[in-house]
């Protein structure tokens, strides 16, 4: 009895507690329940994601040690194990991007940073042990300074089919390079410490190629249709308007002045643009890339702007896309307008 | 009858099908789908994203979309795959040092589930470059005679020119209204 009265008692108090107390008293339980919802949902995700880096970096360990493994293989195995790391990474990066919804900003970088230097190291295993690209033009030293570089086409009657037995898919490649006697490839590579001049007639509405170049500089006095630059180092190199896109690509400590429709611009660090685009330029994988408006000139540019169809009067030069940094609210880092101070008047 | 039929019903019904372009960026992809379209060209900037465009051809309604090409942009073009009925990769001819790139690309896309009922155009653009490879050599290097899960065809064009973009797309839509449209 005592005890029901005791009840009793209690009841009657408890009903007394104001409802302001009984409300707060409410709201925490239902605060306890939201954080267990939470947590419970945080461990589905955080199990999703321990699966995706546990199966990312088994993965990554396996590719790692063949590409540490093939420089020591013999010639004829590494083409082997180098395809099996292509494909590797082929499904290694379908893994991650059937993987990318549940993934944290952190770990999807972490994992494209991953991907990458996989790719890179694949890449640089392909240089050193399978054969050249027969493609590649001759290389041609400009003998003297102020020498003119001459378009140089790929000459197939040079290569015998040496590797014709090779059954990987690069070899394929190495095929079509040595069937391919029509084209030519119009441009300058391999040439260090020179200055080189290409003349309207060898340029004209071509698509021009300089690469592996250091230290250079370059004139181009025409009006290609396109141009490509790949691997070039403390390089000055000037080009008449380009019909279409421009695409850069391992630039370092270079100086450009080119108008053109498209700038694309990759892999480039420190460099300096002078440039006229009718469209838009865009980084990728840059970092310190700065750009001022095109300010060369030679004589004949008037008539090389009309050739190539490109508006004068339509300069893009700070309307620049990196591919990198898609906040749209605070700018890129990877890119600059080159301050007026800093920019050149002169170029001879 | 599962939703999924229904929808391919009707779709069939208004004679409509989902074109997906793809390829490495620069390879003239959006110049292709504005020239196809008549529209101007020398305008275009590199594709941030992707471009979307429905138009008449031969009473059929097509829907191309045209999804940018760079490399970071690359991981997203599985969210472009659903219901695809023609892939049209677009290959630079005159680009070779990154022709072993494109095979690669193209390779791994053909292993995708959801593509795998699609037909594949390859374009081998930008033939009036006189440095560019012939549609033949582009063939070779691409390894496309290894392709059996796809019907496929290569063709040499020029978007600037406007070149053969016409026969390759008639032959896109042959391939896959006798497909798919005389199969129910
Ligand atoms: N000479 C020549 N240039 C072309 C041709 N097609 C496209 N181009 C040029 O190539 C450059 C790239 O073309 P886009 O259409 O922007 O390429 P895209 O494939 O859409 O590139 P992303 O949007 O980056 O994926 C532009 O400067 C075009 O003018 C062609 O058939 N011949
Ligand atoms: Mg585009």
């Amino acid at each position: 009895m005592a005890c029901q009265l005791d009840g009793e008692v209690e009841l009657s108090a408890a009903v007394k507690i104001p409802d302001r107390l009984l409300k707060r008293d409410q709201e925490r339980v239902e605060a306890a329940e939201r954080r267990k919802e939470v947590q419970e949902s945080q461990t589905v995700t955080e199990e999703k994601s321990d699966y995706f880096s546990r199966g990312f970096n088994a993965e990554k360990a396996v590719i790692e040690s063949l590409l540490s493994i093939c420089s020591n293989l013999d010639r004829d195995k590494a083409p082997r194990v180098l395809e099996e790391v292509t494909l590797k990474i082929q499904q290694l990066q379908k893994f991650f991007n059937d993987s990318v919804v549940f993934l944290t900003q952190y770990e999807l970088r972490q994992a494209q940073a991953s991907l990458h230097t996989l790719q890179s190291t694949l890449d640089e295993k392909r240089d050193e042990l399978l054969p050249k690209k027969k493609f590649a033009f001759r290389s041609r030293k400009a003998e003297t300074s102020n020498s003119k570089a001459t378009p140089v086409s790929t000459d197939s009657s040079q290569h015998s089919k040496s590797d014709g037995g090779t059954q990987d898919a690069r070899s394929a490649e190495l095929h079509v390079a040595d069937g391919n006697i029509g084209a030519e490839q119009c441009g300058i590579t391999n040439v260090d410490s020179q200055t080189l001049t290409m003349s309207a007639e060898e340029i004209q509405q071509r698509d021009v190629l300089l690469t592996h170049l250091t230290n250079c500089k370059v004139r181009l006095l025409g009006s290609p249709s396109t141009l490509h630059i790949k691997h070039v180092r403390d390089c000055e190199i000037l080009c008449g308007p380009v019909s279409s896109s421009i695409f850069v690509d391992h630039a370092s400590g270079c100086t450009f002045a080119f108008p053109c429709q498209q700038l694309r611009t990759h892999n480039t660090t420190d460099t300096r643009v002078y440039l006229h685009v009718t469209s838009r330029a865009i980084v990728e994988d840059c970092s310190g890339v700065r750009f001022a408006p095109f300010n060369w000139s030679y004589p004949g540019i008037e008539a090389d702007f009309e050739l190539s169809g490109l508006d004068k009067d339509r300069n893009n030069w700070t309307l620049v896309d990196d591919f990198n940094w898609l906040a749209a609210d605070t700018h890129s880092p990877n890119w600059a307008i080159l301050p007026e101070s800093e920019r050149r008047s002169s170029w001879d | 009858m599962g939703l999924l039929t229904i929808l391919k019903k009707m779709k069939h019904k208004e004679r409509e099908m989902r074109l997906l372009m793809l390829g490495l960026d620069n390879a003239g992809k959006t110049t292709i789908l504005k020239k196809f379209n008549g529209e101007d060209v020398s305008t275009i900037s590199p594709t941030l994203g992707f471009n979307i465009k429905t138009l008449e051809h031969r009473g059929f309604k097509l829907n191309i979309w045209d999804v940018g090409g760079q490399k970071s942009l690359r991981s997203y073009w599985r969210n472009y795959f659903e219901s695809t009925d023609g892939l049209v990769w677009v290959v630079d001819s005159a680009d070779r040092l990154r022709l072993e790139d494109c095979r690669r690309e193209l390779s791994a896309l053909l292993l995708e589930e959801r593509l795998a009922g699609a037909t594949l155009l390859v374009f081998a653009n930008k033939q009036d470059l006189p440095g560019a490879l012939s549609k033949d050599a582009i063939r070779e290097a691409m390894a496309l005679d290894d392709i059996k899960t796809h019907h496929w065809c290569i063709i040499g064009c020029s978007a600037v020119t406007g070149e053969n973009l016409l026969m390759g797309v008639d032959w896109l839509l042959d391939d896959i209204a006798a497909r798919i449209f005389t199969a129910d």
